[in-house]
């Protein structure tokens, strides 16, 4: 346990600002969380269509190779040789049956095992290919979603996802068979922990597209699931009431089925948000660069039974609304550096929105509480070891 | 022939400076007038990888006239007081072009655009990339956009997008 000296406010309400910036808390939180007890959603199958495709991404830096192989099972793979631990694959994405090192040319098939490796004659006495497959993490899968955890320790992820497993499951269209409509990458200067800290109070009030378009939220729900605090939101779509700003009214229009399922999120523990809000179904696989800068892939899908009027609309739709540059969010990816800029100066960060009892914990919140954020900095606090003050 | 060339040659250039200028200036309407006014104009942004992997989605896929305007209106005002601001330096260089037929032109540029977030006043690299514009030759000669494609090299953006690239 490395002692790091931060206090931990006595107020459940409120929470340090030197948690977002000091490097050493920063170092803590790789060891505590990103390499800790919990599960990493990383890639989705539909992204990996076919068999041989691949795609990479790291993890608080450690590299991962995320491929299905030529019978159709998808497998997670550090990306590194089994000998001398190079980088195997270097694209984003891409379609292979073997994966090649370029330093000493050890050949992998898309099962990880190795396959080929010259002059292996000259190598230790009694050297056996199969001993030497690409190693793995940890992984699993929910309706396609795929986690990784760093930790022998973890719980299984069915424990891990608890009541959270039906939101995401409407939010990955029921059934987990999307369609790759492609990506949207960006870095923000920020601390992860204010990615992933947007709350319900600000959404009608910093994105001024649903004042301009008196677009109010549909009745809904938020709500914490398991001791990691997965945060989740359950609401109906409402109707757009306000005089048309846009010419192209596509961009907010609903061509689903259902509207009183039409908007979902679900915040997984640390980084993962997804969302689903109109017809944009949208996985965000994030990681921390350092302490002030995290990176964030948007990636967006259609669903399989989806005919060709639907993705093209989905494709429209998901490129102009919720992403980075989006008509709704652009607003979230700006306020995250002056957060982080704010979070510079002494003190703590007090919530209030939906806050009844500043000693303890709640456990209801409405939609637009920011409250629901105070389980999930408590579940921090446990994870870190930060004592909490004394009156 | 030479003076013919010279002339589109330096028509192109001036639309590719204009738009440059525009953006540069947050100049939307200028930037909107930079495009035909037919119903099919587009601009869309896309990484270099989605293309490259034969995936659509943009970071802005504004692929009708309506959606451009729209794309004035999100930053003159819906998006107004709401963002840090950050100013842009935009390079450009025409690579190439070909006449299509008697009223279009295809055109390929080479842009990098530097910013300047107003907090900090330090200057990087938003992206670099290339320009796939198709031109259409109006009838008094003018040279408009009817579409522009910004394709990026750069796939993992600084930050967000205000304005178009």
């Amino acid at each position: 346990m490395t002692e790091t000296g931060l206090t931990w406010p006595k107020n459940f309400n409120e929470v340090p600002k030197a948690a977002f910036t000091r490097k050493d808390i920063y170092a803590e939180e790789i060891k505590r969380i990103f390499f800790g007890q919990e599960w990493h959603p990383v890639a989705h199958e539909s992204e990996l269509p076919n068999p041989g495709d691949f795609k990479t991404f790291r993890l608080a830096g450690v590299p991962l190779l995320i491929a299905r192989d030529i019978e159709g099972l998808v497998r997670v793979f550090y990306n590194a040789c089994s000998h001398r631990g190079n980088q195997l694959e270097t694209a984003v994405m891409g379609n292979k049956t073997e994966f090649e090192c370029p330093y000493h040319r050890w050949l992998f098939d898309s099962k990880g095992d190795l396959v080929g490796c010259p002059n292996h004659r000259d190598f230790l006495p009694g050297f056996d290919k199969s001993d030497y497959p690409l190693a793995q993490p940890r992984f699993d899968s929910f309706y396609g979603l795929i986690f990784v955890t760093l930790s022998a320790e973890t719980e299984t992820l069915t424990e891990f996802l608890g009541d959270s497993q039906n939101t995401l499951r409407e939010l990955l269209g029921g059934d987990g068979r999307l369609k790759l409509l492609g990506y949207q990458k960006v870095r923000y200067d920020s601390n992860w922990k204010s990615y992933t800290d947007n709350d319900g109070y600000h959404a009608p009030l910093l994105h001024q597209a649903f004042k301009m378009l008196n677009w109010q939220g549909g009745k809904g729900r938020q709500f914490a699931a398991t001791k990691h605090v997965h945060i989740c939101f359950e609401s109906a779509l409402s109707v757009v009431s306000g005089p048309t700003v846009l010419k192209d009214a596509s961009l907010i229009a609903f061509k689903g089925q259902d509207p009183s399922v039409g908007s979902r999120i679900v915040s997984l523990f640390p980084t993962f948000v997804s969302t689903k809000h109109l017809d944009v179904i949208n996985l965000r696989f994030a990681t921390p660069i350092d302490e002030e800068t995290v990176e964030v892939h948007y990636a967006y899908f259609a669903h399989q039974d989806d005919d060709e009027d639907m993705v093209s609309h989905r494709l429209r739709q998901s490129s102009n609304l919720l992403g980075p540059c989006g008509l709704i969010s652009m607003e979230d990816a700006s306020v995250f550096h002056r957060i982080h800029i704010g979070n510079h100066t002494p003190g703590n960060a007090i919530f209030q929105k939906g806050v009844h009892d500043q000693s303890k914990l709640e456990s209801e919140f409405l939609q637009n509480d920011e409250s629901g954020n105070l389980p999930r900095w408590e579940y921090y606090r446990s994870v870190m070891g930060f004592e909490r003050a004394e009156a | 022939m030479t003076q013919t060339d010279t002339a589109i040659e330096a028509a192109l250039d001036a639309l590719l400076l204009a738009d440059s200028s525009a953006l540069d200036g947050k100049d939307m309407e200028g930037w909107l007038a930079n495009y035909s006014e037919e119903d099919e104009a587009s601009y869309i942004c896309r990484a270099a990888e989605n293309s490259e992997n034969g995936l659509a989605l943009g970071f802005m896929y504004d692929d009708c006239r309506s959606r451009l305007e729209d794309r004035v209106t999100f930053v003159n005002d819906i998006w107004v007081d709401t963002f840090q601001d950050y100013r842009t330096r935009h390079f450009v260089q025409r690579v190439a072009y070909q006449r299509a037929d008697a009223s279009t032109i295809s055109m390929r540029s080479n842009f990098s655009v530097f910013m300047t977030p107003t907090d900090s006043g330090i200057t990087q690299v938003l992206a670099a990339g290339q320009y796939l514009d198709t031109i259409r030759l109006e009838k008094a000669g003018a040279l408009k956009l009817l579409s522009r494609r910004a394709e990026l090299d750069t796939s993992v953006l600084p930050r967000y997008l205000v304005y178009p690239i």
